[in-house]
């Protein structure tokens, strides 16, 4: 045990994690220079494209060091994204040490300070690297300076790499040897195997990725998961090389996977504590978390005929993804779809885009929202996931909404820029430290809704890509919040309705009638577009009726082409959706979520 | 017997317009092997349709088939007479670009054969002349109209454009009054179409040309329409204009659905249910027919449902769906669309006579959105 290390890397967006740990595996000779793919540790399509890592994993490697002893490394990696952020505290809890990469020309940023919190909080020895020191722009100094400031370690503590250049890494493996602690733990006390992640393999089932705390697991032993109390036999274990490599025991301090046919990733959740089923451990580990989602949105087929097989398509979704949590929903305007719950904006994505590339479902998505709290007068709650569920304004006592704390690092000529923006959130300012003469962190508080969709963007656009932005969640709020609906000659569509600040419900209104006026083609009717609050209009605008749609020409070499094109419209008109006799198109639900622009 | 149309594409021109997008050559090489070929592609198809058929029209499209030479002109309808039976009281028509024929040349093309000539006048207005980059001008516009009739044409269209960018309510009504003025018996009024790979199309992109608005555009038409049939014309189709008995024969064979044979590049056939087209390169159509006699570039055997919707699609742009003949492709579309029959004919959007179900004026201005509905 004593040879043992286990540590994950904490870095910023681009700040060169996978590439250190790809050079880590190179000379330790875990794979050959031949093998190491570009970021070897993502191995998702999306999680490659996007350059993030959604899922984490562990890799095991040896080291023969200098003192002639081989020492067994087990690098953990870490999702690097907000949404993921339990996630990143359970691999966390699953270390002893942490190498803190920061970006020789960036410098330290929000996700490394949020991420370095987590890291001191977990226990964790860090070592800090700063990498890329051989790029032109490389600012040595300052960043050690700011490193210093953030972790008060002393200058001489920190390695200069680059992951490139090879530079550095004999001083990061003799650090990892010589600064992390060996894990502490008990081999002779009953099993407690922490699940720091799991994936779904369609052969297998869920396989669980855990560190073993304290005791011992046997292949063949009877298993139990704390959560539910279900009782599985292990039918194979192993440790996390390149591929699985089956073992017949894990001990205390080892890193490695568990599989025992187990249907989905439900049943291995990320927190958990596996033991013996009998002398099994009395307690789990601490930390255990259920984790909620914290962005909605309803997700419908584009072709209402296809609603079986997005409910297939999704259900295949969450055997591998814990965190997805859907139910059936209505909408008069979009037919039968689905209200989905995820961890956070980019969690949306990632669904979304894998919904249509891995299974080829045509989706419509509404505008995001967060779980609201409504208090009705006669003192029920409602916990409301749709805007449509909010009860009639005469009803309501208060509503309540999810805040967040942000930490946004700038350049200091920013400031203002910050400012503005935040104002625009609702964003209520706490404080600002330096972390060098020229860069602020800045900590506000913000309603998660005011941030779920277009914050980021504009937090880059309006500071030219130099801000980071990090958040945490803080709890509920009563909030001065109205439901505003979108008529169309008088009919809701409940698709668009929205809750909204009361201070920005006229802008709101205004806005989503003028786009829908540019989106919605004239029909042969005209169209009132209206905003309205309860039961007063605060918005309107006319679609005049369609007055001429007729192509001039088409004689016999027109005809195939008039044709096709009559078809592709007929095919648009099927995938229209319809509310009172009025069709609108699915961009126009899209299009809500681009208002500025 | 069945009667059916031919069509003849003469691809030369003497320079490309902006807004044209049809196949057109502005080199006259080739001529000759042109010549050569349509005639083999003519005997080909003769061989194989010629027997049961009697040929009602021919249409010289282009291109502009008066820049060929009436012997040219000529040497083609001998070619189909002698090949097919050519009815005597066939229609044949020119394409003619005014500022391409003197009143001589026009008689001579009346002794090759033809007796009805299209003009292309496209405008009367000077300026907007010039924006089409049409090579005449107002005065050769109306001569040419003169000529013709003078030439001995009885049978005269014209061809108009409107909603021109930044064309007046005003400019185009003093376009149709100077028509109207005009000896002619026929008038194809279009609304400009932006079509791909335009010149127009790249102006309207670089924004230096801004197309006319929807509103303006229904207005130019409305007048169109209303001028028209003011001035003694029946609308027998969307962009169609006649005097009663001077509706053109070739066009109505593409929208009655009825058969018809496309010779040359690019050109269109349309017999017992399939279609067919040719090469549109003149290289590749002379090296196919000298190869094979025949320059098919696309096919497409119709099924019946895709008859149907051209049917019903060619049927409310003219003179309507005939409900008999309809039953050959769908017999129960009548009923299934019945409750929106009745909602467009209430809105006086269509009408029912006669067993036809046509557009009205209104209709027509919207006949895009009633097709899209009724299929």
């Amino acid at each position: 045990m004593e040879n043992i290390r286990n540590f994950c890397i904490v870095a910023h967006i681009d700040h060169g994690k996978s590439t250190i740990a790809d050079m880590l595996l190179e000379v330790t000779h875990t794979v050959s220079e031949r093998e190491a793919k570009a970021q070897l540790l993502d191995d998702m399509d999306l999680e490659r494209e996007r350059g993030i890592t959604i899922k984490s994993h562990a890799i095991k490697m040896f080291y023969k060091h200098k003192d002639n002893k081989t020492y067994n490394f087990n690098l953990i990696d870490t999702p690097g994204h907000v949404d993921f952020s339990y996630e990143v505290s359970r691999s966390l809890a699953a270390c002893e040490g942490a190498l803190l990469v920061v970006d020789a020309a960036q410098g330290v940023e929000a996700q490394t300070i949020s991420n370095v919190y987590l890291a001191i909080e977990a226990g964790l020895e860090i070592i800090p690297v700063i990498n890329k020191i051989d790029l032109p722009s490389a600012r040595v100094d300052v960043v050690t300076n700011q490193i210093v400031d953030l972790i008060g370690c002393d200058e001489t503590d920190i390695i200069l790499a680059s992951a490139k250049a090879r530079l550095g890494f004999d001083e990061i493996l003799t650090a990892i040897v010589e600064r992390i602690p060996s894990p502490k733990g008990d081999a002779n006390l009953p099993l407690q195997a922490l699940i720091f992640d799991s994936v779904f393999d369609s052969f297998r089932g869920a396989i669980a990725y855990v560190r073993i705390v304290n005791g011992v697991l046997k292949v063949k032993d009877q298993i139990k998961f704390f959560r539910n109390r279900n009782v599985y036999l292990a039918e194979e274990i192993g440790v996390l090389g390149l591929r699985k490599e089956k073992r017949t025991e894990l001990s205390t301090g080892d890193v490695g996977y568990v599989i025992a046919s187990i249907k989905d990733v439900h049943e291995t959740k990320v927190g958990d504590t596996i033991t013996h089923s009998k002398n099994g451990a009395e307690k789990p580990l601490p930390g255990y978390k259920e984790i909620k989602p914290m962005v909605y949105s309803g997700l419908y087929p584009t072709d209402s005929d296809e609603y079986e097989d997005l409910r297939d398509a999704i259900e295949k979704l969450q055997l591998n993804d814990a965190s997805l949590v859907f139910t059936p929903e209505t909408s008069a305007a979009l037919g039968f779809g689905f209200r989905c719950g995820f961890l956070g904006m980019l969690h949306m994505e990632i669904i979304q885009e894998r919904l249509e590339r891995e299974y080829d479902q045509s989706i419509v998505t509404t505008l995001p929202n967060v779980e609201y709290y409504a208090y009705k007068k006669n003192g029920e709650k409602v916990v409301v996931d749709n805007p449509a569920d909010l009860p009639p304004v005469g009803d309501l006592e208060k509503v309540e909404e999810p805040y967040i704390k942000a930490q946004i690092v700038v350049p200091s000529e920013y400031l203002g820029n910050i400012m503005k923006l935040a104002m625009d959130k609702r964003g209520i300012y706490k404080n600002t430290t330096y972390i060098d003469p020229t860069r602020a962190d800045i900590e506000y508080e913000f309603p998660l809704s005011e941030i779920i969709f277009d914050f980021y963007d504009k937090l880059k656009s309006t500071t030219r890509g130099y801000a980071s932005f990090d958040y945490d969640y803080i709890g509920y709020r009563e909030s001065d919040l109205v439901k505003l609906d979108i008529m169309l000659n008088g009919e809701p569509v409940d698709a668009l309705s929205v809750i909204v600040h009361k201070d920005k419900a006229y802008d709101w209104g205004r806005k989503v009638c003028s786009k829908l006026k540019d989106l919605i083609p004239r029909q042969m009717f005209e169209i009132a577009v209206q905003a309205a609050i309860g039961n007063k209009i605060i918005s309107r605008t006319n679609i005049k009726a369609l007055r001429k749609n007729v192509l001039a020409k088409c004689y016999g070499g027109d005809i195939t082409r008039k044709r096709k094109l009559l078809e592709k419209q007929k095919e648009g008109k099927k995938r229209m959706k319809q509310v009172g006799n009025v069709e609108i198109p699915q961009e126009a639900f899209l299009a809500v979520l681009q208002l500025d622009e | 017997m069945k009667n059916t149309a031919i069509y003849i594409h003469i691809p030369f021109c003497d320079h490309k317009c902006i807004y044209c997008d049809f196949y057109s050559l502005i080199n006259y090489d080739n001529l000759k092997e042109y010549l050569d070929a349509l005639k083999r592609e003519i005997i080909y198809y003769a061989d194989r349709y010629s027997k049961d058929r009697i040929i009602d029209t021919i249409f010289f499209g282009g291109g502009t088939p008066s820049f060929m030479t009436p012997n040219y002109i000529g040497e083609i309808i001998s070619t189909i007479n002698k090949n097919f039976i050519l009815s005597n009281y066939a229609e044949i028509t020119l394409e003619t670009n005014p500022g391409t024929v003197e009143i001589t040349k026009l008689k001579d093309f009346r002794n090759a054969g033809v007796n009805r000539i299209s003009i292309g006048i496209q405008t009367f207005d000077e300026d907007e002349l010039k924006f089409l980059t049409r090579i005449h001008n107002k005065k050769t516009a109306i001569d040419t109209v003169n000529n013709s009739f003078d030439a001995g044409f009885e049978n005269i269209s014209i061809d108009l454009i409107f909603s021109l960018p930044n064309q007046t309510k005003e400019t185009w009504e003093e376009n149709l009054e100077i028509a109207a003025g005009l000896p002619i018996k026929h008038i194809s009024a279009y609304s400009l179409i932006l079509e791909k790979g335009t010149i127009l199309n790249k102006m309207v992109l670089d924004g230096k040309v801004k197309m006319a608005e929807e509103n303006h555009d229904a207005e130019l038409y409305e007048i169109t329409m209303k001028y028209l049939i003011g001035n003694g014309f029946n609308q027998y189709e969307i962009s169609n204009f006649a005097h009663p008995g001077f509706e053109c024969k070739h066009n109505q064979y593409y929208w009655e659905y009825k058969d018809y044979l496309g010779f040359g590049t690019a050109a269109h056939s349309f017999v017992n249910g399939v279609r067919w087209w040719n090469y549109s390169s003149l290289k590749k159509y002379i090296h196919e027919i000298n190869l094979n006699q025949i320059a098919i570039r696309g096919k497409e055997n119709l099924t019946k449902d895709e008859m149907f919707e051209e049917f019903v699609m060619l049927g409310l742009r003219s003179k309507g769906i005939n409900l008999d003949e309809i039953n050959k492709y769908s017999s129960a579309w009548y009923f299934e669309k019945k409750k929106i029959i009745n909602s467009f004919i209430e809105q006086r959007y269509l009408v029912e006579k006669n067993n036809y179900l046509s557009c009205t004026q209104k209709g027509y201005m919207i006949c895009d959105e009633i097709i899209n509905n009724l299929l």
